[in-house]
């Protein structure tokens, strides 16, 4: 008995969306790797996450795929950023092909794949566990991550502040201490000094 | 629509994303094949949950997924910078410290 | 006991050992120093004997586990030391006047002489088997030393080698006995040996008994005497009178009650009385003036041992102090013919003794002595033994007495040889010659008849030993107080009888049987029954050592090298190679793990992938 998904997301209208939007997503991915500049592959990427978030939404998963939409495009705004500082090019107008063992990993990753869909299609995949009214899908989740789930999402904040701190200091050539001495006390000696012009 | 259809395509960008792991020389591009691969995971993630325990639960797994995404890119983007700094490159190659 | 007495007591053995020791190592060359030396330690030794006789000091200290290195003197080795003592002083008196083979190394002759005195007066003081033990061994060391003392004749050495062989083959008894002691329970005094336990008393008392007899050369020991011949005449007066032979019988009488109160008396007994016998017949038949005394000497101490046996230490003793006196005498006098006409043998001596008259009339009287003619010294304390024997047994009383009257056989065929009358030495048949053994000096010095004179004087005179008072007073001092004195009738009897053996032996030429010759061929009986037996015996131990156990061992040895060889191939072909192997696999691993760590992220991603991989499809497929 093959699960099944909620009412809304049945009917062969979803498939064909689905099956359309799968495949925007599958190929704008391998356009990531195949396209000469790298702003078209981002722009590829963000195109492939933007289509799997679509179907998401027309699983019914509004929340989820309106989040993925926002993040991933941000992201791509991001990548494209730290693009142009590290090639320190146009990154639309120049050809690149940045490969090392093409082979071996089109081999592995074909590999894998077979495997994975040999899984999938053998595995025993259990019947739908009864269906959730998607209807109240984002307000339950809400209450969940207002209740049991809070813990979870209060920690993944701080987390993401760490992180965001500790890249930049990661990232960061030059920190206070650099500036002002191992016990923080000497004047400022920057390359360039800035300020006001003092 | 069943759910083997929509493993299959995940494990497609997962593959696809894979590749791009595995071959690409810059590390931003990388990085990108890393996104494709959790992209696919939060596809068969998203499935699996709605296809076999559709509780919220499961959503704020993906939820997490993604945040781990965030978190990953920011990192990755950090190290990419320091090694630019120090060595003024952005390829994997060149960074062979851990070679044994 | 005062300090100074036990003192006294020590001084007994040390003054001479000491000087003894002092002498043999540094054996001064000068005879004058060697001889005054000699002759002053033996006079302060006898000087200490007569003090120690007066005073009887005696003491002990701690030797071995249980038992003391204890000196006493009694009565019994007051006489003994007395005159043991005395006929020493007199013997290196005799030596001091020119005997050619001391003269040879004089300071080693009186050492050797001293030494084996101060054994000799250890082994008479002895209060316990071990301190025994010690001086018994010295003694016998001592008189193989002296028998031997002209080593570079191996003639020599090889008689002395047999006396002392045969000799400390008896002396194992002694051992036999002081273990058996020990056994007994009732500790290693010789006091005590007599109070042991029944069954180890008979096997102490048969061991002392061996060893006692061995010494004293009686049958059938009495062979390695007529070996010892060979070693200078003042050794023999010393050793075959007064000491080392004596000191055999003196054992026997030392332990009275042991032997009385097993078998072993009887038979010790016995033994003296057909010693006394057979070596008369033996004596008799030998036609060398010290081999006529060697016989003779067994025969003697036969009478001692007979005492011994029957419990009579006063006649025993009596005996052996009457037969020192006379027989160092003889002994001297064969030794003053020897170094003036350079021969023994009794041909070549017709008439010697009236060709020095002095020394022939001590001649007379020593062998008038020891043909048992009243009223000298050997026919008293022969009269003593036999009253002490005749209580055990007419048998025994018979046979004593036929030794007696053998005594004077032997002693009247000597006499006359020697006091024929005087022949040129021109005319001399062939078998008779002169110097056929060393070189004659043809003269008798004043220091060897000095000696001479004294013993004739005690030859003479110690038949005072058994009248009373003397005879009691010396049984009391020997604690033997219950001595039968000889019937009027006995001593006259055999005084008679001594006169016509000695008068038919004068003028009857006696039988002389080959075997009688030749001392019963008890060398060459012993030589077949116990010396080549040994012989063989060590022979085939030998063999079996060698080609048995040395084979073993060696094979052993060999076989050992050859496993450890192996084990060695093992260890470097098999172990060592699988420790190597096992490093070198390890290396190899190592190397080989350090080839995935490239440090290139995306073959990390590759190898993470399809160990994840691998690792789902196990899960998969085993679950």
């Amino acid at each position: 008995m093959p699960p099944s998904l909620p009412a809304r997301a049945r009917g062969s209208a979803v498939i064909v969306v689905f099956l359309l939007l799968a495949a925007v997503s599958v190929v704008t991915g391998a356009l990531v790797f195949v396209v000469d500049s790298m702003a078209r592959a981002t722009y590829a990427l963000a195109c492939s996450f933007v289509a799997v978030a679509l179907a998401l939404l027309t699983f019914g998963l509004t929340y989820l795929g309106v989040i993925t939409i926002l993040m991933m495009v941000m992201e791509m705004a991001i990548m494209a950023v730290f693009m142009i500082m590290f090639m320190g090019m146009n990154p639309a107008l120049m050809p690149m092909d940045m490969v090392h063992g093409k082979r071996a990993a089109l081999a592995v990753s074909v590999a894998l794949f077979a495997l994975l869909v040999v899984g999938i299609v053998v595995a025993p995949w259990p019947g739908a566990a009864g269906s959730a009214s998607t209807a109240s899908d984002i307000a339950a989740l809400g209450h969940t991550l207002m209740g049991s789930k809070m813990l979870v999402m209060m920690s993944v904040s701080p987390i993401m502040f760490a992180t965001i701190v500790g890249g930049v200091v990661l990232a960061s050539g030059r920190t206070r201490y650099d500036r002002f001495g191992d016990d923080l006390d000497h004047p400022a000696q920057d390359p360039t000094p800035g300020g006001v012009g003092r | 629509m069943t759910l083997q259809l929509v493993l299959v395509v995940a494990a497609a960008l997962f593959c696809v994303g894979l590749y791009g792991a595995l071959s690409q020389q810059v590390v931003v591009m990388v990085m990108m094949g890393l996104e494709l691969m959790l992209n696919g995971l939060v596809l068969a993630a998203a499935a699996i949950w709605l296809f076999l325990a559709p509780r919220p639960t499961g959503e704020v797994l993906l939820l997490v997924v993604l945040a781990v995404m965030t978190l990953e890119m920011a990192m990755g983007f950090a190290v990419a910078v320091l090694v630019h700094r120090r060595r003024g490159s952005d390829m994997t190659d060149m960074a062979g410290d851990l070679a044994g | 006991m005062s300090p100074h007495l036990s003192l006294l007591a020590w001084a007994l053995p040390v003054v001479p050992a000491v000087a003894g020791t002092a002498l043999a190592l540094t054996r001064p060359t000068s005879r004058r120093v060697a001889h005054g030396a000699t002759l002053s330690a033996a006079a302060v030794t006898l000087a200490l004997t007569i003090v120690a006789a007066a005073t009887r000091p005696s003491t002990s200290t701690p030797f071995l586990l249980g038992t003391d290195l204890g000196l006493r003197v009694d009565g019994l080795a007051a006489v003994v030391s007395v005159t043991v003592a005395a006929v020493a002083l007199l013997a290196l008196t005799f030596a001091a006047g020119g005997e050619r083979d001391v003269d040879q190394a004089p300071g080693r002759f009186g050492g050797l002489m001293l030494l084996f005195t101060a054994a000799v007066l250890i082994t008479v003081t002895a209060t316990t088997l071990p301190t025994l033990l010690l001086a018994w061994e010295v003694m016998g060391a001592t008189s193989y030393a002296l028998i031997g003392f002209s080593w570079r004749d191996p003639e020599r050495v090889s008689s002395g080698l047999v006396a002392f062989v045969t000799t400390r083959a008896a002396d194992l008894g002694l051992y036999v006995a002081a273990a058996a002691a020990l056994a007994g329970g009732h500790g290693l005094a010789l006091a005590d040996l007599a109070h042991a336990d029944p069954g180890p008393r008979t096997v102490v008392a048969a061991g002392v008994a061996v060893a006692g007899l061995g010494k004293a050369a009686q049958l059938p020991f009495s062979f390695w005497l007529s070996r010892a011949m060979v070693g200078p005449s003042p050794v023999s007066a010393l050793l075959h009178s007064a000491a080392m032979v004596a000191m055999g019988g003196y054992l026997l009488l030392r332990v009275p009650d042991l032997l009385t109160a097993t078998w072993v008396g009887p038979a010790v007994a016995w033994v003296g009385a057909v010693t006394a016998v057979v070596l008369g017949v033996v004596a008799i038949a030998q036609r060398d003036l010290k081999q006529v005394l060697a016989a003779s000497t067994a025969s003697q101490l036969g009478f001692v041992v007979l005492a011994a046996g029957v419990g009579g230490v006063t006649a025993g003793t009596t005996q052996l102090v009457a037969h020192a006196a006379t027989k160092a005498l003889l002994f001297l006098v064969a030794g003053a013919w020897l170094s003036a006409l350079g021969t023994k043998a009794l041909p070549a001596l017709r008439g010697a003794g009236r060709r020095w008259p002095l020394v022939g009339v001590v001649a007379t009287l020593g062998l008038l002595s020891l043909a048992g003619v009243a009223p000298l010294a050997l026919w008293a304390s022969k009269e003593a033994v036999l009253a002490s024997a005749v209580e055990h047994g007419t048998a025994l009383y018979a046979v004593g007495l036929l030794g007696a009257a053998l005594s004077a056989g032997y002693a009247g065929r000597v006499l006359a040889v020697v006091l024929a009358p005087l022949e040129s030495d021109a005319d001399r048949t062939a078998d008779a010659r002169l110097d056929t053994e060393e070189e004659g000096t043809r003269e008798v010095t004043t220091a060897m008849r000095v000696p001479m004179l004294v013993l004739g004087l005690g030859a003479a005179g110690l038949g005072v030993l058994v009248l009373p008072p003397v005879s009691s007073a010396l049984a009391s001092a020997v604690g033997d107080p219950r001595a039968p004195a000889p019937g009027l009738v006995e001593l006259l009897a055999s005084a008679a009888l001594a006169l016509v053996v000695l008068v038919v032996a004068w003028r009857v030429r006696l039988p002389e049987p080959a075997w009688a010759r030749d001392w019963l061929h008890l060398e060459d009986l012993m030589q077949r029954a116990v010396v080549e037996p040994t012989d063989r015996l060590a022979g085939s131990l030998a063999r079996f050592d060698d080609e048995v156990l040395s084979a073993a061992v060696a094979s052993t040895a060999r076989t050992t090298l050859r496993l450890s060889d192996l084990a060695a191939r093992f260890d470097g072909d098999v172990i060592d190679r699988a420790v190597k192997g096992l490093a070198h696999a390890v290396r190899r691993a190592g190397s080989l793990a350090r080839r995935p760590q490239t440090g290139q992220l995306h073959q990390y991603y590759a190898q993470s992938v399809a160990v994840l991989a691998v690792a789902a499809v196990l899960l998969v497929l085993v679950r």
